[in-house]
Formats: C-alpha cells, sequence, structure tokens
C-alpha cells in the first residue's frame, strides 16, 4: 500500500457529533475537498453565518468548524414554511499528520467558508536531481 | 474515478470506510440539508412574508427573481471553483448547477412591494401585505 497518501485526506470525526446531537441538532454542512501538492482545501457552505458567529479550531489532530446561523428576522414572525430547522451549522474533520495545522488559513465570503490547510514542509514532494557520473 | 483511485487510493478508501462504519452520518444522525436546492425558510409577520433562501457563494446579479400573480420564483446557476492543475478532488457534497424554486404567496401581499437583499449567503425578500389587509387596532370610543 502507498503509505505516503495514507493520511493526507482529512477524514470525518463521528463521535463528537454524536454525542451533542443528543442536545442539539446541528446541520452538517456540504463540504468540497480538493487535494494537492501543497495541501488540501476545504469549502464548507455555511449560508447565514458571519465572521463573529463562526468557530474554527484544532484540537489534537481534530478540526471542528461550528457556525450560527443569524437571518436577522424581524420581531413576531411565524414560521410558515422550514427546510433549515436547526440554527447551527457543525462539523468535526481528522487531520493527517503530513498537514500542518498552526498554518491553516481561512475565508469566510457570503457563506462559504474556505479553509487552506498546507502539507508540513517534510512532507511536500520533491523533485530528486539525478546526477550522471 | 479510476484514475482518482490510483494515484489516491487511500483516501478514497476512507471515504468508502466512514460509509461502512458510520452509516448513520449519511442518513439521519445529524440533520443534513436535504430538500430542492436552495433550501428556503418563509415566515409572516402581522405586515407581511419574509423568505429566506439559503444560497452561499452567489453573485446576486445572477439571481433572477420574479412575482407573476401570488408565485415569487427564484432562478439561478451555482457554479463552483474549477479545478486547477493536477489538483484532486477528495470528496463533492456542495450543490452545482441550475436551481429554480417557485413559492406560493399569500393572496393579500403586494408584489410591488417586494424588496431582495443578500448577505453571508442568505438572500432574503421581504413582501409587504396590501395596506387594506394589514391588522389595525381599532378604538372603541366611550359615549
Amino acid at each position: 500500500m502507498n503509505d505516503v497518501n495514507k493520511e493526507v485526506a482529512t477524514r470525518e470525526e463521528q463521535a463528537p457529533a454524536r454525542q451533542e446531537a443528543a442536545e442539539v441538532v446541528t446541520l452538517r454542512p456540504a463540504t468540497d475537498i480538493v487535494e494537492s501538492k501543497d495541501g488540501v482545501t476545504l469549502y464548507i457552505d455555511m449560508p447565514g453565518v458571519s465572521k463573529d458567529s463562526l468557530s474554527v479550531d484544532v484540537d489534537q489532530n481534530v478540526l471542528s468548524v461550528k457556525g450560527a446561523i443569524n437571518l436577522h428576522t424581524p420581531e413576531g414572525l411565524s414560521p410558515t414554511y422550514m427546510d433549515v430547522h436547526s440554527g447551527t451549522f457543525e462539523r468535526h474533520f481528522t487531520l493527517g499528520e503530513q498537514l500542518d495545522s498552526s498554518a491553516i488559513e481561512a475565508h469566510l465570503e457570503q457563506g462559504v467558508l474556505k479553509l487552506s490547510i498546507p502539507r508540513s514542509e517534510k512532507h511536500k514532494p520533491r523533485k530528486i536531481e539525478v546526477k550522471v557520473a | 474515478m479510476i484514475s482518482n483511485m490510483l494515484r489516491f487510493p487511500l483516501s478514497m478508501f476512507d471515504d468508502e470506510m466512514d460509509r461502512w462504519f458510520f452509516p448513520e452520518a449519511f442518513a439521519a444522525g445529524s440533520a443534513r440539508l436535504r430538500a430542492g436546492y436552495p433550501p428556503i425558510n418563509i415566515g409572516t409577520t402581522d405586515k407581511g412574508v419574509e423568505v429566506y433562501l439559503f444560497a452561499p457563494g452567489m453573485d446576486p446579479k445572477a439571481l433572477d427573481l420574479v412575482i407573476e400573480k401570488n408565485l415569487l420564483s427564484v432562478e439561478g446557476e451555482r457554479k463552483l471553483p474549477e479545478l486547477e492543475g493536477d489538483n484532486n478532488s477528495v470528496r463533492q457534497e456542495r450543490f452545482e448547477g441550475r436551481f429554480k424554486r417557485v413559492i406560493t404567496l399569500p393572496e393579500d401581499v403586494d408584489p410591488d412591494s417586494a424588496e431582495a437583499s443578500y448577505k453571508d449567503g442568505v438572500l432574503h425578500i421581504r413582501i409587504a401585505k396590501k395596506p387594506e389587509a394589514q391588522k389595525r387596532q381599532i378604538q372603541v370610543s366611550v359615549n
């Protein structure tokens, strides 16, 4: 097996989400993951979440993303139809040890959170010069 | 697909493992947005109707909003960033493509009053009730 690629991809951590489901049902935001030689980029759909209500943190190798939806609803609003029943997005990802979790870059634009996680330097692919004797 | 599996055999495998060992994550374990795209919430107040469409990452100019009689339709296309160079898609869950949703509004709304704004990826449409349909407090005069 090709061990080099073993843990490059982010993998989901299921346990925390399950524990919290008992307290409050959270939405699992749709996520795209793109892998390149420099690292991994996640695109996470979190409509209605502003920068102030978003938290992104890494504990050990678990990346947690959580955000509250704020719709600025007027007073006295009574719901008549709802596709979105929860006010919170939450998802956890396990990071491979080849990724540098201390160098994550986060950008939030119109409800899309983009997380860029670089590969640690020693795990970046290198080109090796072949010397001809 | 085949080439993805050849180049990244284990990242594909991980995805399958999730499916085998944590099937609830793909079912009802945590709520997922699974209705038509984009998901919609609708509410009413004494003054009118508030519609919220959860359509992140859009250019609001590319959204087509039409009210005809008492039907509000929202149409658009979502394009996702293209893969560059040798980048490899490991997972794709986000909606991509054309969408259209039609909402039936109450009969007593005033289509001319409709206002729309786009913030944090949510399209908010507010349509007021016709003045005669709005709730009024009537004073009782005492002789």
